[in-house]
């Protein structure tokens, strides 16, 4: 997969050239045993003391396998920019990538002929059994999930008492209080958006949501802008993750700023699947890799270091994430079938509603 | 041997010489190959799709845009048929029936009216500082004027955490009011706190274009008029007004052309109701609905050009006054203490006071939070720095490369950019319609969206054209992110530049003509001395926007190792603290501030 480049420089006027390369078509000759795995900026990058997740995964790995070599790369457009790719006939040289939400699947199977991923050898990756069936997400079973996060509210209880329901929110004791995202934008955005979908229905959720507008609910970018006002105490109520009290904990802040609420006694699910890219040769690695990323061991690590929920029944998980990590009583998760074709006209409907 | 030592010589000399007089073709011919190379091909490569469906020419897309009343509103009928004359002409009667309520005019109108707002609110918070900034004398000026464009490096998500900081209920601004006894004002998620963070940005635009232009204010002229019987006031309105207000402009048209596709930041300090034009465009651009994009883009584009090019052609009548200053001394900020009582001093100092609140306040929140951890004081975040750079895996952003190759980058963008841009502003200036032309291809960059360019630098420059036997010629990596990020500074470098190139007496430049001197030695000779200070602060700010570029830079640098300072900010958010950012934040400011620092000096020599 590796292309050969041969490169040329183009003088340029000033004395600086633009090189410009030139790629050569469909070569091969890569380096024995380098799988090369693509994913989005946090799994790569950590911002405290301990490893970011990619680091333990590529470390472990080599120690097991000894002519293998792990290869991060983390595009900023995701999965889109293997998209992109993939429809213009332009080569890549990802193997795997891991980070594919449902919507990002969907996408990419509405944009292109082939299928961005190939079939999967379950048969291979022995760990596959204990993936909890409710998180898979691809009916086609391209994709292994291997770890979810579950979306709920996050507030301080110094200031509101937790909401129990959809309707609380419209309350005059939570006018002013809750902070979202975009749903255009934004991963946590737009699963809260679909939670209010499976609460009141395609017909009735942009009342609801006009509602809650009247409640003065404000809808900020990314889960980054509201988390970051939240975190200013702007507003005592976000739209976040249910694994908040783990970073709470390590940071040693003071919990009462940190409570969940479940609405309705729901979270909303957001699993992330693994998938070999359909022109990667490296696909008998790949399987092994995801078979070491499934594995007890592994999917204690990367509820530890990537905050989220392991996908399998047996991880090892530690205490920590025991304690301050939750799972809501019950999951609500929209599966491939139900958005496609669905999915970015109800998002459109909602925004037009919000701005216009 | 002498004859052919001679001959050499003399062949150097000629090189030399060709060169020289060359060399003005050259610099334009340079200008335009970085402007059709990252710029005009990428930009083609996506509004293309606006326009061709199928492979046919269609204006469906467009249509789509200009008939949808979430768009455009009230004009959507219009637009839908444009020759039912009647029938508009009915509902307009009907409007001024109703009692002439308010239009709307969809996403379009709202995007405008706020660019508009925000032009406005820039203009009033940056021109008095071009005032204090020209006129008088006081310790630490010269410093203050280098760092008035520190605002344009700060990545959205910075400027955000510094305005969360600083006007949330309980913050520094809350507190002040309620030192005087009056607040607390909650101005966050509004469309106020959005005008105020565009003026963040876009107020020392104006301040440094204003300033340059109020420098170099002929004396003389003000003491004819003076001289004349002309009250103070008369003099101000007469002979400074007019020599200041083309710098005003120019920084009314770029600060209303930026707001107009201003992105992050709305969502970020507003929220989704308060959304512009290019928040539409970005979700198309996420659902790859590129046809859907570029419709969008058009429109804006169309839009933000017109503006553009009404400015270009006002701007040409106003150059070739052809004086060479005498600039005006300056008078001491504080002559006495008694002086401090003076009304000018007391507005001053009232105006000092909206400084600190609006531009060092969310800059030194932004500060503050990268060195308080959970429980207070702590130098952690920048450990982490110091950690990453030390032992953080090849695959990780670490902080050094950042800094030295936005360093690299903005030398390499002022290399290019300044001498090329300085010679599109001569051209400009002196140079009839072929000039208006290049000013307005050097001027276009601003008027298109950033998503919708980066777009095009993707299929355009990284997946690259395809050639013959299934080789595809790409262009990415560290050339083309400086290329792109000289084109970004295009528009500042002319801006500056082109002012104060035309305010060079003509006929001195013709006398260095007559004396033998080729049109490139008077530049470098005549016009770049007296123009200088205009030069220097278009390089200060084609530094600042090298610096400061996000989008072009992450997608030329395809996941290689050329990532910035602004990228390492960007990277480093993602857990739940603000720490490893804003420290990031931080060291940007610091090297971004030491660097025009080091632009003014060096320039200042001239």
């Amino acid at each position: 997969m590796k292309r050969r480049q041969y490169l040329a420089t183009v003088g340029g006027a000033a004395g600086i050239g633009l090189s410009g390369c030139i790629a050569s078509p469909g070569s091969s000759g890569s380096d024995e045993g380098t799988l090369t795995v693509a994913t989005y900026d946090s799994f790569v990058e950590s911002q405290s003391s301990l490893d970011a997740p990619a680091t333990w995964l590529k470390d472990r790995f080599e120690s097991e396998h000894e002519d293998v070599t792990i290869e991060w790369t983390n595009p900023d457009s995701g999965l889109n920019h293997y998209v992109q790719r993939a429809r213009e006939g332009v080569e890549f040289d990802a193997d795997v990538y891991l980070g594919v939400n449902v919507d990002d699947l969907i996408r990419a199977d509405e944009q292109l002929e082939d299928s961005l991923f190939q079939d999967l050898d379950r048969g291979s990756v022995g760990n596959a059994d204990s993936v909890k069936s409710e998180l898979e997400f691809d009916p086609e079973g391209r994709l292994l999930p291997y770890d979810t996060g579950y979306i709920s509210l996050v507030y301080d209880e110094g200031e509101v008492s937790g909401p129990e329901t959809f309707d609380q929110l419209l309350d005059p004791a939570y006018e002013g209080t809750l902070l979202a995202q975009n749903a255009q934008q934004s991963d946590p955005g737009q699963a809260f958006l679909l939670w209010t979908i499976n609460q009141f229905g395609e017909d009735g959720y942009l009342d609801y949501w006009r509602d809650l507008q009247d409640n003065d609910v404000r809808i900020l970018g990314s889960w980054w802008d509201s988390y970051s006002a939240y975190s200013e105490g702007e507003r005592p109520m976000v739209v976040s993750y249910s694994t908040d009290q783990v970073y709470a904990n390590r940071d040693g802040l003071d919990m009462s700023r940190h409570q969940l609420g479940f609405l309705e006694d729901q979270g909303y699910a957001n699993p992330e699947g693994m998938g070999v890219f359909a022109d990667s040769e490296r696909s008998e690695l790949a399987h092994e890799f995801f078979d070491f990323v499934l594995s007890p061991a592994a999917q204690g690590q990367i509820a530890t270091l990537n905050v989220q929920f392991p996908a399998t029944t047996d991880a090892d998980l530690n205490e920590e994430f025991d304690q301050y990590a939750h799972e809501p009583p019950e999951t609500v998760f929209y599966g491939y079938e139900d958005l496609q074709g669905n999915l970015d006209g109800w998002v459109e409907d909602w925004a037009r509603e919000i701005a216009g | 041997m002498a004859s052919r030592g001679g001959a050499l010589i003399t062949a150097t000399r000629g090189a030399r010489r060709w060169l020289l007089r060359r060399s003005l073709s050259l610099a334009t011919g340079v200008a335009v190959a970085v402007l059709a190379v990252v710029f005009v091909f990428p930009a083609a490569i996506v509004f293309a799709e606006a326009v061709l469906v199928d492979g046919t020419l269609s204006a469906a897309p467009i249509r789509g845009v200009l008939t949808d009343p979430f768009y455009v509103g009230a004009l959507a009928e219009i637009f839908a048929r444009p020759l039912a004359v009647g029938e508009h002409l009915r509902g307009l009667a009907g409007w001024a029936r109703s009692g002439f309520p308010v239009p709307t005019f969809g996403l379009i109108g709202f995007t405008a009216y706020q660019a508009l707002l925000s032009t406005v609110a820039s203009v009033a918070l940056g021109l008095p500082g071009a005032y204090v900034l020209a006129r008088f004398e006081f310790p630490g000026r010269d410093l203050l004027r280098s760092l008035t464009i520190l605002p344009f490096v700060l990545p959205g998500i910075m400027v955000a955490v510094g305005f969360f900081a600083m006007f949330s209920a309980g913050g520094p601004f809350n507190r002040l009011l309620g030192l005087v006894g009056l607040g607390p004002i909650d101005i966050l998620f509004s469309l106020e706190v959005i005008l105020l963070a565009h003026a963040f940005y876009n107020a020392p635009l104006v301040a440094r274009l204003a300033t340059a232009a109020w420098e170099s204010v002929d004396a003389r002229t003000v003491e004819t008029a003076r001289s004349l019987g002309a009250s103070r006031r008369r003099a101000f309105l007469d002979v400074i007004v007019p020599q200041i207000a083309p710098a005003v402009l120019a920084g009314a048209v770029l600060t209303f052309v930026f707001t107009f596709r201003t992105f992050p930041i709305v969502l970020a300090l507003g929220g989704l109701e308060l959304a512009t034009v290019e928040v539409w465009i970005y979700s198309r651009i996420r659902q790859l609905d590129l046809a859907g994009a570029a419709a969008l883009a058009v429109v804006e584009t169309a839009i933000a050009v017109a503006v553009l090019a009404i400015y270009l052609r006002f701007e040409a009548r106003r150059y070739g006054a052809g004086r060479t200053p005498t600039p005006s001394e300056r008078t001491p900020l504080v002559p006495s203490l008694r002086a401090l009582v003076q009304p000018s001093r007391l507005a001053i100092l009232a105006y000092g006071l909206v400084v600190a609140v609006v531009f060092v306040g969310p800059i030194a929140s932004m500060i503050v939070e990268s060195i308080t951890g959970p429980s207070g004081l702590t130098l952690r975040y920048y450990a982490f720095l110091i950690d990453r750079q030390a032992e953080g895996a090849a695959f990780q952003v670490k902080p050094w490369p950042a800094v030295r190759n936005s360093l690299l980058f903005a030398g390499a963008t002022l290399a290019i950019a300044v001498p090329t841009g300085v010679v599109v502003a001569v051209r400009r200036v002196r140079g009839g319609r072929g000039g208006v032309l290049l000013d307005a291809l050097a001027t276009a960059p601003l008027a298109v969206s950033g998503i919708v360019l980066g777009v095009g630098l993707l299929r355009g420059l990284v997946f690259g054209v395809p050639l013959p036997g299934g080789f595809r010629l790409q262009v990415t990596g560290v050339a083309a992110i400086v290329a792109a990020h000289a084109a970004a500074a295009y528009p500042f470098v002319v801006r500056n530049a082109a002012p104060a190139v035309g305010g060079v007496d003509r006929s001195l430049v013709e006398s260095a003509r007559s004396l033998g001197a080729s049109r490139a030695r008077a530049l470098l000779d005549v016009e770049l001395p007296l123009a200088i200070a205009g030069v220097v602060a278009g390089a200060a700010f084609a530094a600042a926007i090298s610096i400061g570029e996000f989008n072009s830079t992450v997608i030329l640098a395809e996941g290689g190792d050329a990532y910035t300072m602004p990228v390492a900010v960007e990277r480093y958010l993602g857990d739940r603290t603000l720490g490893p950012a804003t420290a990031m934040g931080t060291v940007l400011l610091a090297v971004t501030s030491a660097s025009f620092v080091v632009i003014e000096r060096v320039g200042g020599r001239y």
